[in-house]
């Protein structure tokens, strides 16, 4: 197992370098860089100003002597500092010589982000699980039906529509919920529970649409891994032992139903870094999302990669953190590797 | 792993106002009858007339961050916008935007027009009570010509030969030659403080988003992603402004804004077209409590030939195609009425604008004839002009930006008219200007220009600048217009400056190396709380005197119970 385990962390080396170099040049492949941002068309701008500007960010060298400045750079951890932002560090703070703290611009998203994500994974797995087993055990009958087509119509509706729906119905026509922002005006003045119930407030609504988009995907998927296992041999076996209803289901078929869930929770943990840039836009949310988009469309260059460089890592723990756990899960699975 | 929506993103807006604009009815309906907490704020009533009082918090939207609040290496606009109410300019525009002297009580131009004598104003202080002297505006000088300082606009200052400063209140800058565009330099540069930069790298100083001015505010607190805080500067150099704090906050969507101001969260934003003059009238309540305000935009759309392309060549079939094209349909259709047409680089309403000139009018058969001239027939009978053979095609070429892209369709349908057969092409900007721009591999191009302050477009219209990257890429070329150009940039009296700008817009409307489409209004709700805003606007817009609006108490919002 411990062999196993270094044999893969060992692998994921080569693997980090393969990613960055690709993403790097794809990068660049796009047309332009920071200098050539439509608000940088503009005549007080000159061009020889513009070329110098691209001589102080390297942008003048070659790709590939970029991408070794690059490496340079990520063998001491540095992320550096975006060029659109004024410097600002790109993945966490910097402090000066007159001691003034500039943070790092992944490090005030990525919480935000994490934070709207975990909550809407919860409510995902909370809501999903019980429609998927209540779907699988009335399985073609009316309520299997509306569940599905519940979580149908979830799926389908254009997330940004039922946001501005819901923003309108709440916060404009009732004064239930605020609009958008993350924090209202006077937060810092508030006691503490008034800054939680605060920043939950402004949180339910984007939670709320995240969650409805992924609880599809979820309940499908227990609905149909609890009818696969209802339909094993040792299913009848149990039943025919003449175990309890609750404790078939739930002692011996959910348990194994679950499994799979295990891979999608391990491949789900990079997406959880990445917020949606449509979600984050509408709610004037300072997410990931927005921060790789304004990135992308200004060629930051240095944001970009931090982001992807952070996004390939996470995967890739994400990744082996899944195949753990299904060993440890899973017996059949464990010996197979300890072999 | 992140969802980049790219086009999509792009055009959500309008699908979501569209959605909107389908659901109004409904909204109103469900308004009248929900008895929401709202309904507190619609029965005060704002029509009562207050006199002037201090106080209160102004909130306005935007949709973008700055990056910095130095703008001389910030750039966009936003950074503008939170700046310039922090920190001076030597000289700034007035309400008719005329320059006028904003830390400078006088200025004197030497009789060779060579040295601008820039006599500041006594008893300056900065924010943090240090004395605002001549030595700042030096070192602002030697920053932004400064080879390390990363700024694109050092170009015009490095012009300057010697800078000097006789004694605290007097600034002097000598140019190799006369430099008329100089004066509209100096009231676009901030004046920095000395003592708190000259050890500090400004690229990189903290001071970008903690700084120290001498305007009406000073920021008190800036939220990353969530909004700037601005409070009045007790030692503001230009006296004090009535409003006590001003909030921005960053909402990247239009329609959150616009629902954000619905509930009275914000005071202020900039509406869109639809929003103006679709959404607006059909929401009385909305129109109880809050203003609209329209005004010149600062920038115009064109239709740009590349002239160095046949047959864009030839003048005839430039006119032609402008006489094609019916400007007031695409103010009409595309900005639903919100704008203007303008027959040359300027504001209207401005001395620069040359009254005279009048848009070329919407005249198809003017443009056939002048298309005959120029030897286009529809000699094979398919319904497109053709000449030696080839049928007159070509493409219209601009960026991913709706009003572009409408502008561009309603064009291409009135060239089909005139038997020209246009196709429409959008793009991505940086491949829009990386492969299309810079190369000059395009035939006619749809953009904006802005509607500059000073007269001076040497950049946009001298022969000589059309190598790549330079911005005369329609390679528009005329040694008429070189001479007017050279001569306007030697000559800094206003009235004489005036004649051969008025003689330039002459020649270039002839010319009609583009075609002048429209100029846009920009569009702003306020709410009725605010108080003491000129309308109509004046030239220089409504903020011109946002330090004379003012928030009476009895309307002022209750400062913690705001979202």
């Amino acid at each position: 197992m411990l062999k196993y385990l270094v044999k893969r962390i060992f692998w994921m080396v080569p693997l980090l370098i393969g990613i960055s170099l690709i993403s790097f040049f794809i990068m660049h492949l796009a047309p332009g860089d920071i200098t050539t941002s439509e608000a940088s068309f503009n005549p007080k701008a000159s061009e020889e100003s513009r070329q110098k500007l691209r001589e102080l960010y390297s942008l003048d060298k070659p790709v590939i002597v970029q991408y070794s400045l690059w490496v340079k750079r990520m063998a001491t951890l540095d992320f550096g500092t975006s060029f659109a932002s004024h410097q600002r560090p790109v993945f966490w703070q910097t402090k000066d010589k007159d001691g003034n703290v500039t943070l790092g611009m992944i490090q005030e998203a990525l919480p935000i982000t994490l934070l709207i994500n975990v909550l809407s994974l919860i409510l995902i797995i909370s809501v999903a699980l019980p429609l998927g087993v209540v779907s699988a055990l009335n399985q073609n009958q009316l309520t299997d039906r509306s569940i599905t087509l519940f979580v149908f119509i979830g799926f389908a509706i254009p997330g940004f529509w039922l946001a501005l729906m819901l923003m309108y119905w709440t916060g404009v026509q009732h004064t239930w919920l605020p609009i958008s922002g993350l924090q209202s005006i006077g937060h810092e003045n508030m006691s503490w529970i008034a800054q939680t119930t605060d920043t939950l407030k402004h949180l339910v609504l984007p939670v709320f649409i995240s969650g409805i988009t992924g609880l599809a995907g979820i309940s499908l998927f227990v609905r149909n891994g609890m009818l696969e296992v209802l339909h094993q041999d040792y299913i009848t076996t149990a039943r025919s032992k003449g175990l309890s209803e609750n404790r078939v289901i739930y002692g011996h078929a959910l348990r194994n139903a679950l499994l799979p869930l295990i891979t999608i929770f391990g491949l789900s943990i990079p997406g959880l870094i990445g917020g949606s840039v449509i979600a984050e836009s509408i709610f004037a949310i300072p997410g990931m999302g927005k921060l790789f988009y304004d990135a992308v469309l200004m060629r930051d260059f240095p944001v970009i990669m931090g982001i992807l460089t952070i996004g390939a890592v996470l995967t890739l723990i994400g990744n082996l953190l899944a195949d753990v756990a299904y060993a440890w899960a899973d017996p059949r699975v464990r010996r197979g590797v300890v072999q | 792993m992140m969802q980049i929506k790219h086009n999509q993103l792009v055009k959500l807006g309008f699908i979501k106002l569209a959605i909107i604009a389908l659901f109004a009815p409904f909204m109103i309906a469900a308004c009248s009858d929900s008895s929401s907490s709202n309904q507190i704020n619609n029965k005060i009533d704002y029509t009562k007339n207050y006199p002037p009082s201090n106080g209160g918090t102004l909130i306005d939207a935007m949709t973008g961050e700055p990056s910095s609040l130095i703008a001389m290496i910030a750039g966009e606009s936003a950074a503008s916008a939170i700046a310039g109410n922090i920190f001076n300019s030597l000289l700034k525009y007035d309400k008719n935007l005329e320059l006028t002297g904003e830390l400078v009580e006088s200025w004197d131009v030497s009789s060779d027009q060579k040295t601008i004598t820039f006599h500041l104003k006594t008893n300056l202080k900065w924010a943090d009570n240090q004395p605002l002297t001549s030595d700042d505006v030096l070192f602002t000088w030697q920053k932004v010509t400064d080879e390390k300082t990363r700024t694109p606009y050092g170009s015009d200052f490095k012009l300057v030969t010697k800078a000097e400063t006789p004694d605290a209140n007097t600034f002097r800058v000598t140019y190799a030659a006369p430099y008329a565009p100089a004066l509209d330099t100096w009231a676009g540069l901030h004046i920095l403080p000395k003592h708190l930069l000259k050890d500090q790298d400004i690229n990189t100083t903290a001071f970008a988003r903690n700084p120290v001015g001498s305007h009406y505010y000073k920021l008190e607190k800036w939220k990353n992603g969530q909004f700037l805080k601005l409070t009045r500067n007790e030692n503001a150099t230009q006296g004090q402004a009535k409003i006590d704090n001003l909030l921005s906050r960053i909402i990247p969507d239009k329609a959150a804004q616009f629902l954000e101001l619905s509930a009275d969260n914000i005071d202020s934003m900039g509406l869109n077209p639809i929003q103006y003059a679709r959404i607006f009238p059909a929401r009385p309540d909305l129109n109880k409590n809050i203003a609209l305000y329209k005004e010149l935009g600062n920038s115009y759309t064109y239709l740009g030939f590349n002239l160095k392309r046949k047959p864009f060549d030839d003048i005839r079939v430039r006119q032609a195609i402008n006489y094609a094209i019916n400007k007031q349909e695409i103010i009409d259709g595309v900005l639903l009425g919100l704008g203007e047409p303008v027959a040359s680089p300027y504001k209207p309403g401005t001395r620069w604008s040359n009254p005279d000139l009048k848009p070329y009018p919407y005249d198809p058969n003017k443009a056939r004839a002048l298309l005959k001239a120029a030897g286009y027939e529809d000699h094979d009978g398919d319904g497109i002009l053709d000449k030696d053979g080839k049928p007159f095609t070509f493409e219209i070429l601009t960026n991913q930006n709706k009003e572009r892209e409408m502008t561009g369709v309603l064009i291409q349908r009135r060239l089909n008219e005139i038997g020209i057969k246009a196709n429409i092409r959008v793009l991505e900007w940086a491949s829009f200007l990386g492969r299309f721009i810079k190369p000059k591999e395009f035939d006619v191009v749809v953009l904006g220009w802005s509607l500059s302050l000073d007269p001076d477009q040497y950049s946009i219209w001298h022969s000589s600048q059309q190598a790549p990257g330079q911005f005369n890429f329609i390679s528009y070329s005329n040694p008429r217009v070189d001479k007017l150009l050279e001569a306007g940039r030697l000559e800094l009296n206003p009235d004489k400056r005036m004649k051969i700008y008025h003689e330039f817009s002459k020649i270039l409307l002839e010319d009609s190396p583009i075609v002048f489409l429209s100029a846009g209004y920009g569009l702003t709700a306020i709410h009725k709380r605010v108080r003491g805003i000129s309308n109509p606007a004046p030239p220089a817009g409504i903020g011109h005197n946002t330090y004379e609006w003012y928030i009476p108490s009895a309307y002022a919002r209750n400062e913690m119970s705001e979202h």
